[in-house]
């Protein structure tokens, strides 16, 4: 579903990415976990070419996206990716949130997409606020608006950059249960997070990010419990002692 | 010999409205072309790539540098040396336009820029063209920092365009340069003038204000 080969990015002078080589298959939950600027983010951001690399190869669904003859547009219309800091459009209702990248990118009609969209909202638990704007709602609920924007694109895969660190504590968990959901539902997810119940719970990989690398990559379990790496023990120590 | 002047002034009146519509027709062509370039340029403004910003930020700095009587000498005056004849008309539309248009790209581009960087990574991310970026997300939120500096802008226009009075468009101020050699009443002839500009100008000055009112209250 998602091949790096050889992923080498660079902001400047800094190496951000080092050699970067992973496959993520259908259905497949990731959690991505590591150090604050160990590049998870741009790990990610990789993906739909927020950001483009300068070496290596990124496939998406077998096209290679880091192409110039590459349709950005379509590839990015077929990944859902939610912002740590939701990045809704605060001049739109939430139903037009959800709404305008169907119509305008994938053509849908209007009524259609509404309806879709309805679905989707009560799909994340928030029916009633469809007409509201995100600055009327609460962090979760602009949380769950962003993951319903993103899904009623019909995605293949839904990127999630710590969908929960610009929370209050209270509204991580409706936020969590939403994605929970989702995984088991059979959605293909890379999550950077360090929610590690969600880890447990859903995830079938973990990668531990440092440096620019992916310095371990394990089963949830065999991760938490038995973390082969110095680096992995000393972060996890100290996210431990944080939760 | 007051009352006889102003006998006479109330006689000319025709022609100052005349004036006035040739005022009103040389700024509003100019403030909707000006509008146009300065949209235009003030979103190729934000683009960081191939220099495109710097070549449009030379455009603005050297419009602001050098004042406006010398760019409508050098369109009217000076473009005939090299083949050039315009009539005073679309000289002064021109110069017009392309001098509000330079402030204008600033006041679009400030604009662009004040809508958070999140916004065009949601939009890109969501399979938005450029275009699309801009139409349905950026601008949108771009325009409450746009509209109140924007009709502020136009009010400047409307009085700027005075200066074209020198290429002998007929506009207020030139129907006031020729009154007054006639009727010898500066005051009269001139305060007359500058109502009209005045009427003009009052109702733009509160609509900026109203923006500017109804933007810093709606940004919670
Ligand atoms: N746009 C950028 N320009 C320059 N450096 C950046 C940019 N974005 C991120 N970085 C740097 O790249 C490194 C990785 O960042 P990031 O991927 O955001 O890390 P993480 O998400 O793991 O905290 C950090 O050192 C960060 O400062
Ligand atoms: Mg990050």
């Amino acid at each position: 579903m998602i091949i790096f080969k050889n992923v080498n990015k660079w902001f400047g002078s800094l190496h951000v990415l080092k050699d970067i080589n992973l496959h993520i298959h259908p259905g497949e939950v990731v959690v991505v976990c590591g150090p604050s600027g160990s590049g998870k983010s741009t790990l990610i951001r990789c993906i739909n070419q927020l950001e483009p690399i300068q070496k290596g190869e990124i496939y998406v669904d077998g096209i290679q996206v880091n192409k110039r003859s590459t349709n950005l547009t379509k590839i990015r219309s077929e990944i859902g990716f939610v912002f740590q800091q939701f990045n809704l459009y605060p001049h739109l209702t939430v139903l037009e949130n959800v709404v305008l990248s169907p119509i305008k990118v994938k053509k849908v009609p209007r009524k259609e997409a509404e309806e879709n969209a309805l679905r989707l909202l009560e799909r994340v638990g928030i029916p009633d606020k469809a007409n509201d704007y995100p600055s009327q709602l609460s962090g979760g609920q602009c949380q769950r608006v962003a993951i319903a924007r993103g899904l009623a694109m019909n995605p293949k895969v839904m990127l999630f950059d710590e969908p929960t660190s610009a929370l209050d504590p209270e509204m991580i968990k409706e936020v969590l249960d939403v994605m929970v959901e989702l995984a088991q539902e059979g959605m293909t997810m890379i999550v950077v997070t360090h929610e590690m119940g969600f880890a447990r719970q859903v995830a079938d990989r973990v990668f531990f990010m440092d440096e620019g690398q992916i310095v371990e990559s394990n089963t949830p379990d065999e991760f938490f419990d038995h973390p082969e790496h110095e680096r992995t023990k000393e972060f996890l120590s100290k996210i431990i002692t944080h939760n | 010999m007051i009352a006889v002047y102003f006998k006479g002034l109330m006689h000319t009146f025709p022609l100052f409205l005349k004036g006035l519509w040739v005022t009103i027709l040389v700024s509003g062509v100019s403030l909707l072309a000006g509008t146009l370039l300065g949209v235009i340029c003030g979103i190729l403004r934000t683009v960081k790539k191939w220099g495109i910003s710097k070549i449009m930020g030379f455009y603005a700095d050297y419009m602001r540098g050098v004042p406006f009587l010398v760019h409508i000498f050098i369109i009217y005056f000076i473009l005939p040396e090299v083949g050039i004849q315009l009539d005073p008309f679309p000289a002064a539309t021109i110069a017009l336009t392309i001098y509000a248009g330079a402030y204008i790209s600033e006041i679009v581009a400030a604009g662009i820029l004040s809508v958070p960087k999140g916004q065009w990574e949601a939009a890109t991310a969501y399979g938005l063209n450029p275009f699309q970026r801009l139409r349905y997300v950026i601008f949108p939120q771009a325009i409450r920092v746009i509209l109140p500096p924007l009709v502020g802008e136009y009010v400047l226009l409307v009085k700027d365009s005075s200066i074209v009075s020198v290429i002998g468009l007929t506009d207020v101020t030139r129907v006031g340069w020729l009154t007054v050699q006639r009727i010898p009443e500066g005051l009269m002839v001139f305060g007359l003038v500058g109502i009209l500009y005045f009427v003009v100008c009052y109702p733009m000055i509160h609509l900026s204000h109203y923006l500017e009112e109804k933007v810093s209250y709606e940004s919670h």
